[in-house]
């Protein structure tokens, strides 16, 4: 095919070589014009230019699932992506992550095909109504609850982007999804089987949400995992007894962890924060969590917000002892009854009180407060701190001049990155400091890996440590030669911090908090 | 190396393999099905149907009026008992796929909906939404994954067929992730590998859909059927040639020119976008050729408008055409008209088999777009291909059990094995010359796009012929730079253009042969439909020389040809 030129971009491929065993990479200019996809740019690169590079292709429309491929860290499907619609002039394609590769861009897709043997994806039915004549009735509205679902090309680009996938026994996104759609299918009548299958490893997604970012068809796997669990928690008896546990300190405590309501408070001991049970009113209300309240390691950051406020007068307040669990590992993990109690809790807390907007430690009381019933019912003005913190260095309130003289990386949270869209805060923040090198992961920003805390996986974790997501994950860090890895998430920095010690590398590398620098910094 | 044995092979797993595999597996679960594939199954062209599967479920139509529909839509080359069975089984293979969990979609006291379309003179094209072919791989997929006797052997490229004294044997792949040759024994083998548009640039096909079962099939003595007739579908996109269903006219969509014009009323006045397939896009070539065509950057184009369906109906009847529109034609079906041109789309010819399947080798059968029984004839309806597949894959599953249950494995010798190595790795692997391979696929493709296209005539065709021997000749020198063995694509699109450089000549050569106009195959220097000297199919068989063509009759029950208008 002859092309007018556009535009040439320079493709940089990942390639393997399985008969000398050698990774390399080839780089190619390709002439791209409008209405070119990667696809087409491969197979250019094929018939012009080298002929050895190895791909697979089929329908060209989106339909087959074959082309799958990461490209700039972000897995796509080749034939689908317009080369110019990314808007960079050096593409950087790789074979699709947790599957083998076979050569080059061909990787091993029966160990994610193999998940579709394990949940019978076909209706269960006896063989007597098998013999019906005539179609099983099914309405158009029941017929909307699965369609979604069921028009999945089984491509794998979730399953390549999913973080509990490592683990090779996780039925994965689609999977658990495909066994939903026919849970979901009023002519199925499979449930209990199916729940079981789903059962045995549907705790380990950790609702990071990247298999619903990269569908191809656009189908939620993330939610469907946690309607498919809140189906789990509603049967009760194949709930495993880690989350089971998880589920009654919620219940019991108001809190994920256990511990004693009466005890949330002793990390601002001797720090005199107001409290807004006791003042009424105040304009910031600090909303603290559960693991900065509880957790020794996260009580750090509490502090050192804390005392970023002071530095800044900040009119702020908590809770207190009034303050219970937001809620969103519960949500997540389908506990949807138990969700609804903590939230109407701290709904009527916030509708009771004065004050001007809630600025959070953790992402995951963020999202939860802006996007969940009944949070969203009240119209809250929500804040994560590093929104707060990057707004007040930006108008001069805050002014880190003391300079941290260290090579840092910085891991997004699922919550607050692809989940909230807050990618760029964090990062004005940390450049802000002087003396500090900021270098940028692989996958980083809507490609960021899940460090495997979420949706409750942070106490319920009992993965060997290669199968578990924070350590893959530090091991990323740790390639890139830096000291610090900051993150803004105290589940994050738990998971990371654990993965440290298990890869033996507590000299080599330091987990912190943006509040922790910025404290240090002002 | 070892020779792997079975009761039944299957080479190709489309909707017509997969339903096959299931038919013959569900006979006696002693029978030991393996499914031979050169993709992963659910990666098979059908996946690409979109438009919905035709059957006679309701009251006001019945199944003569569905294989009169065919009849006349073929331009009565169809062979009737074929036909007449195939309407017949249509209606079951719909409720079994139903029962297996397929999505269709419905009306509101939910039974099975269907919609018009073109060529059928009642709604009768049942879909899901306009994905019918990939919901029904993915049905047919999960049904044959969990039944104990079928194998999967995924991306094995099947290279020839070994038939002796006329007795179908085995066969030989190369197994792609290893690069080795392996060879299989079966009792039947059943062809299913689909339809050759890829020997056109501008084509609705996936780029693995080469014929290659035609090829195997045709250089193992067993002859290939009314190859002159591919069909050009008139809406493929442009610039990519992807299919934009049919359902969409049948929702109500209209072809525009230039001028505004619905212009289908001076083609077919009754039927008007809904009229067969051959006769919309003969139109939409006329109008294109007499200037009447839109302007765009890749050439003239006719305009499919959707936009007075609404965006609901579109989101719910065409979500995936609109996608698709998008995201490669780069405009939005709500707002703007839809560039589409004619694409080549379905070969109505195959490999010759009869109402049963069987082809002319003892124990070989063929189903689905790769078998010519004839179903449909000189052109074919729109949603009859995917219940062909469901129909014909059914019996060919049955036919070959049969046959398994009262055969045994026969013996071939080791050297035809050695014979076949050697053919490909020394031969096409490691040949040292200096031709491109996709230099002489692209050479074809231009050929066959501008001499054999919709409207042909008897100096062009002859051109072609030259000029595809030329390739074929030009084949021999080619050097393929990847001599590598592991999953060597570069030797697969060697393969497959070896075998589509065959099913070129052959296609040529008996659209020169036929000298009438009937149904998708339009001589300008022939222009009429001659039932005296043409109501006949033609043969190809292999010989060195090129296709030795012989003739048979037309089946005709019911219908004695009459003029065909809409």
């Amino acid at each position: 095919m002859v092309f007018e030129k556009e535009k040439s971009v320079e493709f940089r491929i990942h390639r393997f070589n399985p008969e000398r065993n050698k990774s390399y990479l080839s780089t190619y200019r390709v002439p791209v014009r409008t209405g070119m996809t990667i696809l087409d740019a491969l197979n250019y690169i094929k018939d012009n230019l080298d002929g050895t590079l190895t791909f697979r292709h089929q329908c060209r429309m989106g339909q087959c699932g074959s082309c799958g491929v990461m490209v700039n860290g972000k897995p796509m499907l080749a034939c689908y992506t317009q080369v110019l619609h990314l808007g960079v002039d050096i593409l950087e394609v790789e074979p699709l992550s947790n599957l083998p590769v076979i050569k080059d861009l061909v990787v091993d897709v029966d160990p994610f095909l193999n998940k579709y043997v394990e949940i019978k994806p076909l209706l269960i039915k006896t063989d007597e109504e098998l013999k019906k004549p005539t179609e099983f009735i099914q309405t158009p509205s029941d017929f909307k609850k699965y369609w979604g679902t069921s028009i999945c090309t089984k491509c794998s680009l979730c399953y390549s982007s999913c973080p509990a996938a490592i683990d090779i026994e996780f039925l994965g996104p689609s999977g658990l999804a495909t066994n939903y759609r026919f849970i979901v299918d009023t002519r199925d009548d499979g449930l209990s089987e199916r729940l079981k299958d789903a059962s045995e490893t549907i705790w380990l997604c950790t609702s990071c949400d990247s298999c619903t970012l990269n569908c191809p068809k656009e189908i939620d796997c993330s939610t469907i995992v946690v309607d498919e669990r809140s189906l789990i928690v509603e049967d009760g008896a194949l709930v495993p007894r880690t989350t089971k546990d998880v589920l009654t300190n919620a219940f019991k405590y108001h809190n994920p962890l256990g511990m004693s309501p009466r005890k949330r408070t002793e990390w601002s001991k001797g720090l005199e924060i107001k409290e807004l049970p006791t003042t009424g009113k105040t304009d910031v209300l600090y909303f603290v969590g559960c693991l900065p309240s509880y957790d020794a390691r996260n009580q750090e950051i509490a502090m050192s917000i804390a005392q970023i406020f002071r530095k800044m007068n900040v009119d702020f307040a908590i809770l207190g002892n009034e303050e219970w669990c937001c809620g969103d590992h519960l949500l997540r993990l389908g506990e949807k009854g138990l969700f609804e109690i903590l939230a109407e809790h701290n709904a009527s807390l916030f509708k009771k009180y004065d004050f001007n907007k809630i600025v959070t430690i953790s992402p995951h009381c963020y999202h939860t407060f802006k996007n969940d019933k009944p949070y969203t019912d009240i119209g809250l003005n929500v804040q994560h701190y590093t929104q707060f913190i990057s707004e007040a260095i930006n108008n001069g309130k805050l002014r880190p001049v003391k300079a941290i003289k260290k090579k840092v990386t910085y891991h997004d949270p699922c919550f607050l990155g692809k989940r909230s869209g807050i990618y760029d805060e964090p990062r004005d923040i940390l450049k802000s400091i002087p003396g500090l090198e900021l270098v940028e992961m692989g996958r980083s920003k809507e490609n960021s890996f899940c460090c495997g805390g979420g949706a409750g996986r942070i106490w319920t974790e009992e993965a060997t440590p290669e199968n578990r997501p924070c350590v893959n994950r530090t091991k990323e860090a740790l390639e890139l030669g830096v000291e610090v890895i900051v993150t803004a998430c105290p589940f994050c920095v738990t998971a990371l911090e654990d993965a440290v010690k298990v890869l033996d590398a507590e000299d080599k590398l330091v987990v912190k908090d943006i509040a922790e620098l910025v404290k240090e910094a002002i | 190396m070892e020779t792997l044995n079975h009761d039944i092979i299957i080479v190709g797993a489309g909707i017509a393999g997969l339903r096959a595999a299931i038919a013959a597996a569900e006979v006696s679960n002693k029978i030991d099905v393996a499914v031979l594939s050169k993709v992963y199954p659910i990666r098979s062209h059908s996946v690409c149907a979109q438009g919905g599967t035709a059957a006679t479920l309701r009251e006001g139509d019945s199944y003569d009026l569905h294989a009169w529909d065919t009849v006349k839509g073929s331009d009565f080359l169809a062979d009737q008992d074929v036909v007449e069975f195939f309407v017949k089984q249509a209606p079951r293979e719909v409720i079994t796929l139903e029962h297996w969990g397929c999505p269709w979609s419905r009306t509101d006291d939910g039974k099975i909906n269907q919609r018009p379309f073109g060529g059928h003179s009642f709604p009768r094209a049942c879909f899901a939404a306009d994905m019918t072919g990939l919901t029904e791989m993915h049905t047919l997929y999960g049904r044959a994954i969990v039944q104990e006797n079928i194998t999967f052997y995924n991306e094995w490229f099947v290279t020839s067929l070994i038939v002796e004294d006329n007795i179908a044997k085995g066969l030989t792949a190369i197994e792609l992730r290893t690069g080795e040759m392996q060879a299989l024994r079966a009792k039947a083998i059943i062809m299913a590998t689909g339809g050759y548009a890829r020997i056109y640039l501008f084509t609705t096909f996936s780029h693995t859909a080469t014929g290659d079962g035609m090829t195997i099939a045709y250089r193992a003595g067993v002859p290939l059927k009314d190859m002159e007739f591919v069909q050009f579908h008139p809406t493929g996109l442009v610039p990519p040639g992807v299919l934009i269903t049919g359902g969409a006219r049948g929702e109500g969509g209209y072809l525009i020119n230039a001028e505004g014009e619905r212009f289908m009323k001076r083609y077919a006045p009754d039927r008007m976008e809904l009229a067969p397939r051959d006769i919309v896009a003969r139109a939409e070539t006329t109008e294109i050729q007499e200037g009447r065509g839109l302007e765009g950057p890749y050439g003239p184009y006719i305009g499919l408008d959707l936009r007075h369906l609404g965006e609901e109906k579109i989101n719910e009847r065409l979500p995936l055409i609109r996608d698709v529109a998008i995201k490669l034609g780069g405009v939005d079906p709500v707002d703007e008209l839809i560039p589409i041109k004619p694409a080549a789309h379905y070969s109505m010819g195959g490999i010759h088999a009869n109402i049963r399947t069987e082809t002319l080798a003892s124990g070989l059968y063929a189903a689905g777009e790769c078998s010519c029984l004839s179903a449909h004839g000189a052109n074919r309806l729109g949603t009859n291909s995917t219940t062909d597949c469901l129909v014909f894959g059914s019996v060919a599953g049955e036919e070959a059990a049969k046959h398994a249950l009262s055969s045994s494995l026969r013996n071939f010798s080791h050297e035809i094995i050695l014979a076949e190595e050697r053919r490909i790795f020394d031969g096409i692997l490691g040949s040292e010359g200096d031709e491109k391979v996709p230099l002489i696929r692209d050479e074809m493709r231009r050929v066959m796009g501008e001499k054999v296209w919709i409207y042909r005539r008897g100096d062009e065709l002859e051109s072609a012929l030259k000029e595809i021997r030329q390739l074929k000749r030009r084949f021999k020198d080619i050097r393929i730079e990847d001599r590598g063995r592991v999953f060597n694509t570069e030797l697969v699109e060697a393969l497959q253009l070896d075998f589509t450089l065959d099913l070129a000549e052959i296609t040529v050569t008996c659209a020169l042969d036929r000298t009438e106009s009937r149904g998708a195959h339009s001589r300008l220097d022939h222009p009429k439909r001659e039932d005296e000297n043409w109501l006949k199919h033609i043969l190809a068989y292999y010989t060195k020389e090129g296709p030795r063509l012989e003739y048979i009759p037309v089946a005709i029950t019911k219908w004695p040809p009459t003029m065909r208008a809409y």
